[in-house]
């Protein structure tokens, strides 16, 4: 009995062996029930198509998708397997339907779906079947989703008609979408989206609300509402884009369905316009911050250009550069207090000399510029010999008011009377005077100004200029044309030779500052060289200006003197000329700062480094100034470490073609200029302000 | 210093045009190289937690749903642990969000998702209940899951899935490129990420109608 009922059991097991290993045609779940069908009516006749397809039954509420599933879903996906030439086209989807679900919008279907397959048969077919195997992979979904997958396969006798589902292909075939005879779309990017326009549409279309699909999947916002309007027969929409677009395609194909109607119709259309740049690079714009400044300088207005050049120039006065000069004209002042109109012819002296002097430094720049000279701001004390006279001019200065030497007794009498009877030429070479010293400080305002006077007509850049000097020699015109400032000074008495000396004391600070700048230009012997020469000329003033001396001793120490200075002169020289062969030094190199030039900066761009350049001199007291503040700050330097920006600097104490380009570029012409970078080399860099803050740096890295 | 208040002055009036002349969104504004949306979200232990808490640091965002056969694909492979961890490593801020609304079928309590994720061996920094639907919306996530990547900076330069092989299939995970490992290799090391948007795929979130 065992033995016969485990007979019977293998039997059994044996005879259903076949059905369990091999797929059939219908595979169902508890979502749907998914068959292979074939459509077949002639048989499989050598190169004649045939239709298969995948038929999905849905159980209520369930749903599959379009082959733009919208904003979620995956398409249902068939993979046949057929004998060699037999090739199977792409699914023909029929319309779909719009499913929102929340927020969001899916396309697909439910019910009863047939997804037919054109299948071409070659011409030498000539079996007498054709077999057929399917594996379909399927997104169902209700409001919980479901993968799914059959193996299906079926064989396809050859010489008879095969069409056991052929309404079913008929209804699904009749609701692929069809092409619209006599219509002609066309599209184009704008600021709200994608703007297709569709013209010859059916006539009994006209006035009513349409759907459209797009045939390609994340390019448009599925669920986002559409602007559309009728215009006769046209029909125009506006589809926003995918706020996560990863496709810019250059012509899409889209299926319309009309309100009422249950069948759609494909139209495609080329599309114009630039597609906005897909997910720009790392860099972002924090949507609330303020832009960053431009790198070229806004459009000033004259009228506006002139009043910062003016501001900018009473700055100057509190330059250090400017200061000790300043302090000698004060000294002038307690001299002439009772003479009010001394004073004021003075003080009109002193403004022309100024406004001259800034209009023909001006005019000079402006014709060597002409002249194709890569010239800037400041460029004057470029030239170490320029800087050795100023110098050495500031030493007999200093040393006159320190009382060393008289001017009366240097100088041949008949010019030291010149001076005392002119002094309205004093007071205009005095503004001579302070303007050469003044300019290469680059003040707040006065960056843009002469960024723009270099852009204008000769005539308005001048009178920028002159502007300027107006404002430097403002606050000691307004002095000396108030009277009241005049009956405040003290009347003249022995204080005056106390302060006089006092006044020596800033002089001698300007001058180891210009010692400073020739070391940085010509090195250490440069400046030892200097400091030698200027010891020497200070002999000879003793040595000729002192009273109390007698005229042998005078000649003998004289002699010495000029001997001494001969010999730092030919120390001096030499040193200046070994240090004024070109190898511009573009930068010191150090722990954080390396050189720049044009070309770093271009690669560090393309690297996607963000980069901050230091445009200094030596000469700059701002720069140097910034350079030991703001630059040396740990926060600022840990906040430069912490972003990755490379840090250049660019060097301008000597004269430098490519900085002055470069400087040129962000509409400048002196130094100091900071330039932050950011990652997104499509960007212009921000242009800081010429004193730094440690806040300022800070909030700009913030803002990379 | 005068052109930098002029430009500020003109962009605070810009700003505050735009501000006033556009049209709230109903859904989504987070854009690809934009700064990430702010928020402020609970998480499964009852903490808040805010995008401004991980500021200059990297975030990775992942919306996820137990209930969603993609990130089963993911989490049973190991697939998704395995991602979280080598951004951990890294010094990433990894946050898991669910934004399933509370009457959804596949909703889960806060304690039951934590518990989920522990099983899983799964380690975001922290997982984030959005079940208002808020944080979802903010940042257009619309399938579960759906991954963004947030740079140092706050900018959003990755949002998409987490995969180029949009299937359910474990066995597609070995052969596809991970475009979150990609997309962080690339930021940390300060480069522009190459593929910075893709089709996200997977199961739609459950927002409230």
């Amino acid at each position: 009995m065992r033995l016969l009922r485990t007979l019977l059991a293998i039997l059994t097991l044996g005879s259903s062996l076949p059905t369990l290993a091999a797929p059939g045609t219908v595979v169902t779940t508890d979502q749907v029930r998914a068959e292979l069908v074939a459509h077949a009516p002639q048989g499989v006749v050598a190169g004649q198509p045939i239709w298969l397809g995948l038929s999905i039954a849905h159980q209520p509420h369930w749903h599959t998708y379009w082959k733009n599933p919208g904003d979620s879903g995956l398409p249902t996906t068939l993979q046949w397997t057929l004998p060699e030439g037999v090739k199977a086209g792409e699914i023909e989807w029929p319309t779909p339907k719009r499913l929102p679900i929340g927020p969001l919008v899916n396309h697909g279907y439910d019910g009863k779906l047939l997804l037919p397959v054109r299948v071409e048969v070659p011409a030498g077919f000539a079996a007498d079947s054709l077999p057929i195997k399917l594996h379909a992979e399927w997104l169902v979904c209700k409001d919980v989703c479901i993968p799914e997958s059959g193996d299906f396969a079926l064989d396809l006798p050859a010489r008879a008609a095969w069409s056991p589902q052929a309404a079913a292909f008929d209804a699904a075939l009749a609701s692929a979408p069809r092409a619209l005879a006599g219509a002609t779309a066309s599209a184009s990017l704008t600021d709200s989206g994608l703007q297709i326009e569709i013209g010859g549409l059916p006539a009994d279309w006209a006035g009513k609300a349409i759907e459209l699909f797009p045939e390609t999947a994340g390019v448009l916002d599925n669920a986002a509402p559409r602007q559309a309007a009728w215009n006769g027969n046209r029909w125009t929409v506006t589809v926003p884009l995918s706020d996560q677009r990863f496709e810019s395609p250059q012509r899409m194909d889209a299926v319309l369905v009309p309100a009422g109607g249950a069948v759609g119709s494909r139209i495609g259309f080329a599309i114009a316009g630039n597609w906005p740049k897909l997910a720009p690079a790392a860099a972002a714009v924090p949507a609330a911050a303020p832009l960053p400044a431009a790198s070229t300088a806004p459009p000033l207005g004259l009228a506006a250009a002139l009043l910062f050049a003016l501001i900018g120039g009473a700055i100057l006065n509190l330059m250090p550069c400017v200061f000790p000069v300043l302090s000698l004209k004060v000294l002038g002042f307690a001299g002439h207090a009772h003479d009010r109109r001394a004073l004021m012819l003075g003080g009109v002296a002193y403004t022309a000399g100024v406004v001259l002097s800034f209009i023909g430094l001006a005019a000079l720049l402006l014709v060597l510029r002409a002249g194709g000279e890569q010239l800037g701001w400041g460029f004057q004390l470029q030239s170490p010999a320029v800087i050795a006279v100023l110098a050495a001019l500031f030493t007999l200065i200093g040393l006159n008011l320190a009382g060393v030497f008289e001017f009366g007794s240097v100088l041949p009498s008949g010019l030291a009377s010149l001076r005392a009877r002119h002094p309205l030429v004093d007071s205009l070479l005095t503004g001579v005077l302070a303007v050469a010293v003044a300019s290469p400080c680059t003040a707040p305002f006065m960056g843009a100004s002469l960024g723009l006077a270099a852009t204008l007509p000769a005539a308005e850049a001048l009178a920028i200029f002159g502007a300027l000097g107006l404002g430097m020699a403002l606050p000691y015109l307004a002095a000396s044309l108030w009277p009241g400032l005049a009956r405040t000074l003290p009347r003249p008495g022995a204080w005056m030779a106390r302060f006089k000396v006092l006044m020596a004391f800033p002089m001698f600070a300007t001058v180891v500052w210009l010692v400073w700048v020739i070391g940085q230009q010509t090195g250490i012997d440069g400046a030892a060289a200097l400091l030698a020469t200027l010891l020497a000329m200070a002999f000879i003033a003793w040595a000729l200006g002192t009273p109390g001396i007698g005229q042998v001793a005078r000649a003998a120490f004289g002699v010495v003197g000029v001997a001494s200075l001969v010999l730092a002169l030919s120390w001096m020289l030499p040193a200046f000329q070994a240090a004024a062969s070109p190898a511009p030094r573009t930068g010191e190199a150090g722990p954080h700062w390396q050189p720049w030039s044009e070309q770093r900066v271009a690669e560090l761009r393309a690297a996607g480094k963000p980069v901050f350049v230091d445009f200094t001199a030596a000469w700059c007291v701002t720069c140097q100034y910034n350079k030991r503040s703001t630059l040396a700050n740990a926060e600022v330097m840990a906040d430069f470490a912490a972003r990755g920006v490379v840090l250049l600097r660019a060097d301008w104490t000597r004269r430098d073609a490519a900085i002055t380009a470069a400087l040129a570029g962000f509409g400048r012409n002196g130094v100091p200029v900071y330039a932050l970078y950011g990652a997104d080399s499509a960007r212009p860099p921000q242009i800081l302000a010429e004193i730094l803050s440690v806040r300022e740096v800070r909030d700009a890295l913030a803002r990379l | 210093m005068h052109n930098n208040t002029a430009v500020r002055l003109a962009s605070i009036v810009t700003a505050l045009g735009a501000a006033l002349s556009a049209p709230l969104p109903a859904f989504a504004a987070a854009a690809v190289g934009q700064a990430a949306p702010a928020f402020s979200a609970t998480d499964t232990s009852g903490k808040t937690v805010s995008l401004a808490d991980f500021k200059g640091r990297t975030v990775v965002l992942e919306w996820v749903n137990p209930g969603c056969p993609f990130v089963r694909k993911h989490y049973d492979s190991a697939n998704m642990q395995a991602t979280q961890k080598s951004a951990a490593a890294k010094g990433v801020v990894w946050l898991a969000i669910n934004s399933t609304h509370a009457g959804a079928s596949d909703y889960l309590a806060p304690a039951a998702l934590a518990g989920w994720m522990k099983d899983q061996g799964a380690a975001p920094a922290a997982t984030l209940m959005d079940a208002d639907g808020k944080l979802g919306r903010a940042y257009g996530a619309r399938t579960t899951p759906h991954m963004y990547v947030i740079d140092a900076r706050g900018a959003l330069v990755y949002a998409g899935a987490i995969d180029n092989k949009p299937t359910a299939n474990p066995a597609d995970i070995k052969g596809a490129t991970n475009h979150v490992n990609q997309a962080l290799a690339e930021t940390l090391a300060g480069k522009p990420v190459s593929v910075a948007t893709s089709q996200a795929y997977g199961c739609s979130v459950k927002y409230a109608d």
